[in-house]
């Protein structure tokens, strides 16, 4: 059985767009919610215990949506820009390997 | 004619006036509350508690555990109780027949008579109202940090809370409440229990409960009303600042996505439990008192985690309906369809493989990355205001942080006795 895997939903506002197009990874967005643009990175079950841990302020979404949210800004933009640098969405070893 | 509230009890205001509790309190011990019985000592003094008159006793506590009921046989599931620490009993030199002033903010609040000192063990509470005993539950948390003892006794408000702005508007205890709801001609008014600011899809369930309690009533005139009643008390970070929740909610009307003749937002104050079902049923009660005849519920009403079912409160709230003198009316999730276009219900659509989902943590997600929210989703006028909120109250963040929470202006003050 395929491990289940947790999205973190990077919101992508103009600012993030700009950077993923700028790097030929505009089509790794997803439209969602009438016109929303979000880059979801996946997290394994282990990855996610970690982040909840990690970073308090977050929030498993169980009752609706099956997310990671609430993650503070700065950490999102340290996922995005690793994404951006690795033009890959698998940084999330590498990312929670500083913590 | 007496306004009849939960339990088939009438409503009775326990608040003296002025002129007569500056004279009662004379002499009296004071004892300085925190916040939580603060709220508590307003719920039980304006009705919203009814029938309660004070802090519960033991046999009150007994019922409720054993039997989800007081100790008069009335349904009630959440103990209301005041603690103290054996020091402070001793301190204070508080024994059984006393009288005594509860202060708050440093000025007296309520008169407070003892009628019993007790313990209770608290595994037992939270077995029995939050279906464990873990202290990560929040409630269980509550629940372990009461002090040593419970005092039971009955409570009369000496001093009525100065709400202070922006909140004034929306604090309406239920005798008011009532009057409010025979002048705009309501027969029938659901309510909308929150602690958020709303998105579409809260949007969605306030319109659609509002149809649903309709029902077969004539549509000639405006009958039927939707009552926001926002639970106002402890605050976590990462919450929204309460002046966003009620001033949001109350956009809604103001911006015409409602109108003045179905819709009116109020204010509880009142500290969550995360009771899940037993909570249900409280909410159940207070807008009873409230004067409301009907009550959406939603999946996982009042609940935390994992620890209830999506539908626990629906069943156990079926399980007293003839204990109950509100109808709850169950509210099946809205979400957004990209086929629809539209947010739409998911008991009506069936694009299932295309539902998008969407929740008040999305959306504050999505607040949070800097992007404004589509108005399908979350209304341009509710945005800009939370917008407005983060910086007037909310010391540039529309969401609670430890700024906030030390610098904030209180809901409510207790001046000094005039």
């Amino acid at each position: 059985m395929a491990e289940e895997k947790y999205p973190i939903n990077i919101w992508v506002n103009e600012e993030r767009y700009e950077k993923l197009k700028a790097v030929g990874l505009a089509n790794m967005c997803e439209e969602m919610l009438a016109g929303l643009k979000v880059l979801r990175v996946y997290a394994n079950n282990a990855q996610k215990d970690k982040i909840l841990k990690v970073f308090p302020t977050a929030k498993f979404d169980s009752a609706t949506t099956k997310s990671i949210e609430l993650l503070p800004r700065d950490v999102k933009d340290k996922i995005f820009d690793l994404v951006v640098a690795k033009r890959n969405i698998d940084v999330l070893d590498e990312f929670l390997s500083k913590y | 004619m007496a306004e009849i509230g939960h339990g088939g009890k009438e409503i009775v205001e326990r608040i003296m006036e002025p002129a007569q509790a500056k004279e009662k309190i004379k002499g009296l011990k004071q004892i300085p509350i925190r916040s939580q019985i603060a709220n508590e000592v307003i719920g039980i003094a304006y009705g919203f508690f009814s029938p309660l008159e004070g802090f519960m006793k033991k046999a009150d506590i007994d019922g409720i555990c054993k039997n989800m009921r007081l100790a008069n046989g009335v349904l009630w599931s959440i103990p209301i109780v005041f603690d103290l620490s054996d020091a402070e009993i001793s301190d204070y030199g508080i024994k059984v027949g006393d009288t005594v002033v509860l202060t708050y903010q440093g000025n007296p609040m309520a008169i407070f008579e003892i009628e019993e000192i007790y313990d209770y063990d608290r595994k037992t509470i939270c077995q029995a109202v939050y279906g464990t005993t873990e202290d990560k539950h929040p409630g269980c948390a509550r629940t372990y940090a009461y002090k040593d003892k419970f005092i039971g006794g009955k409570i009369t408000l000496v001093n009525r809370p100065k709400i202070n702005p922006p909140y004034e508007p929306y604090f309406i205890p239920p005798l008011e409440m009532r009057k409010r709801f025979k002048e705009k001609g309501w027969v029938r008014v659901v309510a909308h229990q929150t602690r958020n600011v709303p998105h579409t899809g809260h949007e969605w369930l306030m319109k659609g409960a509002w149809l649903q309690t309709y029902g077969e009533l004539p549509i000639d005139k405006p009958l039927v009303g939707v009552l926001v009643n926002a639970i106002i008390g402890e605050k976590r970070k990462g919450d929204y600042i309460d002046e966003a929740i009620i001033l949001c909610q109350d956009e809604l009307r103001k911006s015409g996505y409602f109108g003045d003749h179905n819709h009116l937002t109020s204010l509880t104050f009142w500290d969550m439990r995360y009771a899940g079902p037993k909570e249900a049923v409280f909410h159940a009660i207070l807008r009873t008192n409230l004067g409301l005849t009907h009550h959406m519920f939603g999946r996982d009403h009042a609940g935390v985690g994992t620890y209830y079912g999506p539908y626990d409160a629906h069943i156990l709230l079926e399980s007293v309906k003839k204990d109950l003198n509100i109808t709850p009316v169950y509210s099946m999730n809205w979400l957004y369809c990209p086929h629809c276009g539209e947010v739409t219900s998911e008991g009506l659509c069936n694009h299932k493989k295309e539902w998008q989902k969407f929740s008040g943590t999305v959306i504050r997600s999505i607040i949070l990355d800097g992007v404004k929210p589509p108005r399908l989703i979350f209304r341009p006028e509710v945005f800009d205001l939370v917008m407005e909120c983060a910086e007037k109250y909310g010391f540039g963040s529309p969401f609670v942080t430890d700024e906030y929470l030390k610098n904030r202006t209180p809901v409510f003050s207790i001046p000094p006795l005039a």
